[in-house]
Formats: structure tokens, C-alpha cells, sequence
């Protein structure tokens, strides 16, 4: 049994406060939703979790089965056994897919792997994933559509067999079929024990991974931390109940219009015929 | 069909022509010390040159390349992959002079900077009047590793006639954080990820070259490198 225990985490971008102070227990055998409006530090809990140096940490703890999670690098909490499925997972020119993934396995062990168990375990996870092997041979991310790129990032949970995972809007960009091929995959994990975090809109992949407990962040703090039937109660209700219930205002973001200057840099009047 | 491979030579003043027709083939790898090069190439009517510099030397290099092309319907596509380490100071220019109606030329020059190396690439697409339908482009992108190293990309277009079409792109950046981040989520150390990234980058100037032996040593440079 390994638990991540997260307490009183703060951090900002940019100047500005996301998380106030977070609370959050996870376990492996454990699979949780993560609740709440956007722009209330969902996305910024995973990635301050996982380490992205977009966001300053000031104030609070990580633990990983009493390991010290916010000193290690990013790498050193993947080799932990913590996992990132990112919402926007990004394209990297000119990076081999199989290339990479021969490195991050290798990584995560002390003896490299022969190319022989290497590909069977790469074949094995391009079938169970649905997506031709052939893509293996493509640059990372580079081109693929938004559930290609989805479905490419629980291939590559099924590589690193994390203990726990973080899920960041995993079905987004995904249709019906593929939603129950991600959940199936997901499924597989959970029954071998593992630990999930998961944010998502929409309660269709929920409904498929039957959370053990649901929690709600709200202005950068989980406020609810109750069981699956929270779920239901807000995909009815929306987010209104913890206001008139818990007496809590719903902070609402400020989107400032950025200035936008537009420039002409060469005119073409030659082509316009 | 002419193909000259030149591997770690000294060329210091090295001047040639395209016949009507045909095709060339020109390529420089350089693995050890630094060197000047001087080059200047006409392409008659209809003729090809396709060039690649790969330089992975150390020290101070001049690298001058000019193309001429000076029959109608020749053309012209270079590319170069520069890794600039240690306190190497290297200029690159590559000029594209269009000098006939329906020529077309691309000059793409990519290079990376790290420890106190200075990079500098300059470009010059010039379209002189008459070439009416001409296509030029110039890109040059520069990845800067370390605080202490510099690039800069001087990209210029010198256009004298209408009915063309010319581009240009530059870039010096750090690498990409988002990038970085995604692979070292993965496991891989810092330096693992920023070799990938850098392979990536500088590999495919490989397809220009066609002997096997030349790509395993670019492969081996850049790993002992970074």
C-alpha cells in the first residue's frame, strides 16, 4: 500500500496564487475525481505534483510513502512511480517514438532491456491501445490527431506501470468508442491495484472508472472530499449547492483581453490577380 | 550527375559550374578542427545543385557559400546542421543570387550554441530584375544551450522584380521548457532529453548525405557532444 500525501500546497505563475492551501490524500487500490470549475488549479495540482517549472511552489508538503516528492526532479518522480497524462500532450520534432519510449523504459530500470522484450512489449501495448504499430516509427506526437495523442499517453502509462496516475482531461478530443478503450485499458490498472487521480468534464469516462471517492477543488482548495455520488450530484447540479451548503463564493476568473497588435510584414500584391 | 563529398578538407577557394541540365550534388561534413571555406557556385538553365554542410568542428570557421543561378528554371536547395561548442566562434553565410526568370532556391541553415560558442548565420535571397517567377527562401533557427553562448540569424531578401514569391524565417530560442518537461516526466534525465531533443534537431541533414559511415559519425558527434 503507497499513498501520496499532499498537505497545505501552495503555488503560484506568474505572480499569481492558484493553489490556497491544498489537502489531498491518494492511495494505490484508489481512484479519485478531481472536481471543481476551471481555472480553480486542477491542471496546476497535477503539474505542480509532477514537478513542471511553470509553477512556484511557496508553501506546503508532497509525499510519496514518506519520500519528500517536491525535492526530487521531474525524473526522479517519474522513476518513483508517479505519472502524467497530460492534457495538451505536446509534439516534439524530430524525436522517434519508439526511440523515446526504449529510453524512458530503460530509464526506469537498472539493466536496460533487450530489443527483443523491448518490441514485445511495445507491440503488445500498440495492440491493446488500438493505434498500428507503424506510428511507432513516427515523431513524438508530431502530426497526430487529438485522441491519437490521448491515446498515446495511456500507451505510454501502460509502459512505465506507474503506481499512481495522474489523468489531466484524458477524454478529451476522444469519441464514444475510443472513451471505452481508454477506460478499458484504465480498468486493466486499477484492478492490478494501482492509484488514480483524474480530472474530467464529463461523466461518461467517470461512469466507466467508478471513482472510489470524489473530491472538489475550489479558489485553489479541495472543499468536498466525499464519495462517487458527488459526481452524479454535480453533472445534475453544476457547482451552486457547495455555495448555498458550505457558505463558500465561487471565485470567478478575470479574463483580461490581451493586447494584440497586428503587423504586415511583406505585402504580396503581385500574387493577387 | 556530379556529387563531391568533402570530409573534413580544406577548401579554401573552390568554384564551379552546373551545366545546362544536370544535376549536383555538393556535401561537407566537418568532424575536427575549424577551417575557412570559400564557395561559389553558377547553375545554368535548367540545372540542380542540392548542398549540405554538416560542421561539428571546433574553433573559429568562416563558411561562405555563393549560388548563382543564372540560366532560367535552375535551382537551388542547401541546408546545414551546425553545432557550435566550447568557445567556438563560427560564421555561416550561404547567398542565393536569382538571376533568371522561374528559379527557385531554398536555404534552410539550423544550428545549435552551447557552452561559450558564438553561431552566427546570415543569409542573403537576392532577386534580380527579370526574374519574374522566382521562388527564394531563407530560414535559419538557432538554439541557444547555455548563458554563456550567442547566435544570432541575420536573414536579408533583395527583391528587384514583382511577379516573385520570397520568404524568410528566423529563430534563436532557448529549448523548448514544455518539451523538456514532457520527456523528463517520462524518466529521463536532463541530459538524456536535451540529447533527444538536439538529435532531433540536427539529424536530418543525414538524408543529404548518402554514405552510412558519415551518418553513424554525425550520430556518434552529437551524442559525445551534448
Amino acid at each position: 500500500m503507497s499513498s501520496l500525501v499532499i498537505k497545505g500546497l501552495k503555488a503560484s505563475v506568474k505572480g499569481k496564487q492558484i493553489l490556497k492551501g491544498v489537502d489531498l490524500t491518494i492511495g494505490t487500490g484508489e481512484t479519485v475525481a478531481l472536481l471543481g470549475p476551471n481555472g480553480h488549479g486542477k491542471s496546476t495540482l497535477l503539474a505542480c505534483i509532477m514537478g513542471n517549472p511553470n509553477f512556484e511552489i511557496n508553501g506546503g508538503s508532497i509525499e510519496f510513502d514518506g519520500q519528500d516528492v517536491l525535492s526530487l526532479s521531474v525524473d526522479q518522480r517519474s522513476k518513483l512511480g508517479l505519472f502524467l497524462a497530460m492534457q495538451n500532450p505536446p509534439e516534439i520534432p524530430g524525436v522517434n517514438s519508439a526511440d523515446f519510449y526504449k529510453a524512458a523504459l530503460n530509464a526506469h530500470r537498472e539493466k536496460p532491456m533487450n530489443l527483443f522484450q523491448f518490441y514485445s512489449a511495445l507491440q503488445n501495448a500498440y495492440k491493446e491501445m488500438e493505434i498500428p504499430f507503424s506510428m511507432s516509427n513516427r515523431n513524438l506526437n508530431e502530426g497526430f490527431s487529438g485522441g491519437e495523442k490521448k491515446r498515446n499517453e495511456i500507451l505510454q502509462m501502460k509502459l512505465l506501470d506507474p503506481t499512481i496516475s495522474f489523468l489531466d482531461e484524458i477524454d478529451s478530443g476522444l469519441d464514444v468508442d475510443a472513451i471505452q478503450l481508454v477506460a478499458s485499458a484504465i480498468n486493466k490498472e486499477q484492478e492490478k491495484g494501482k492509484g488514480f487521480l483524474v480530472i474530467s468534464h464529463y461523466a461518461r469516462l467517470l461512469d466507466l472508472l467508478h471513482p472510489t471517492r470524489s473530491v472538489v477543488m475550489i479558489n485553489g482548495r479541495i472543499v468536498v472530499d466525499g464519495g462517487p455520488e458527488i459526481i452524479k450530484k454535480i453533472d445534475t447540479q453544476g457547482y451552486e449547492w457547495i455555495k448555498r451548503e458550505l457558505g463558500i463564493e465561487i471565485e470567478h476568473e478575470d479574463q483580461p483581453m490581451n493586447k494584440v497588435s497586428i503587423g504586415v510584414c511583406a505585402t504580396r500584391e503581385a500574387n493577387k490577380e | 550527375m556530379k556529387d563531391l563529398l568533402f570530409v573534413d578538407e580544406q577548401i579554401n577557394d573552390l568554384s564551379f559550374t552546373v551545366k545546362e541540365g544536370e544535376q549536383a550534388r555538393l556535401s561537407f561534413a566537418n568532424f575536427t578542427s575549424a577551417r575557412d571555406t570559400e564557395i561559389k557556385i553558377d547553375v545554368e538553365k535548367n540545372a540542380s545543385l542540392i548542398g549540405a554542410l554538416a560542421d561539428f568542428s571546433k574553433g573559429k570557421s568562416r563558411f561562405k557559400l555563393t549560388v548563382n543561378l543564372l540560366g532560367e528554371g535552375s535551382s537551388c536547395q542547401w541546408r546545414s546542421a551546425v553545432l557550435a561548442g566550447g568557445e567556438s566562434d563560427k560564421v555561416i553565410s550561404t547567398s542565393l543570387y536569382h538571376l533568371a526568370p522561374e528559379t527557385s532556391g531554398v536555404m534552410s541553415n539550423y544550428g545549435i550554441s552551447m557552452d561559450k560558442a558564438k553561431l552566427v548565420f546570415t543569409g542573403t535571397s537576392e532577386i534580380a530584375k527579370g526574374s519574374k517567377k522566382a521562388k527564394t527562401r531563407q530560414e535559419a533557427k538557432i538554439i541557444v544551450f547555455d548563458m554563456g553562448c550567442m547566435g544570432r540569424c541575420t536573414p536579408n531578401l533583395n527583391i528587384d522584380e514583382n511577379d516573385v514569391s520570397a520568404s524568410h524565417a528566423a529563430i534563436v530560442g532557448k529549448l523548448n521548457d514544455d518539451h523538456l518537461f514532457y520527456l523528463l516526466s517520462r524518466g529521463l534525465d536532463e541530459k538524456s532529453a536535451k540529447r533527444l531533443i538536439t538529435l532531433g534537431y540536427l539529424k536530418p541533414i543525414e538524408e543529404f548525405f548518402g554514405d552510412e559511415g558519415i551518418k553513424n559519425r554525425i550520430d556518434q558527434t552529437i551524442e559525445g557532444d551534448i
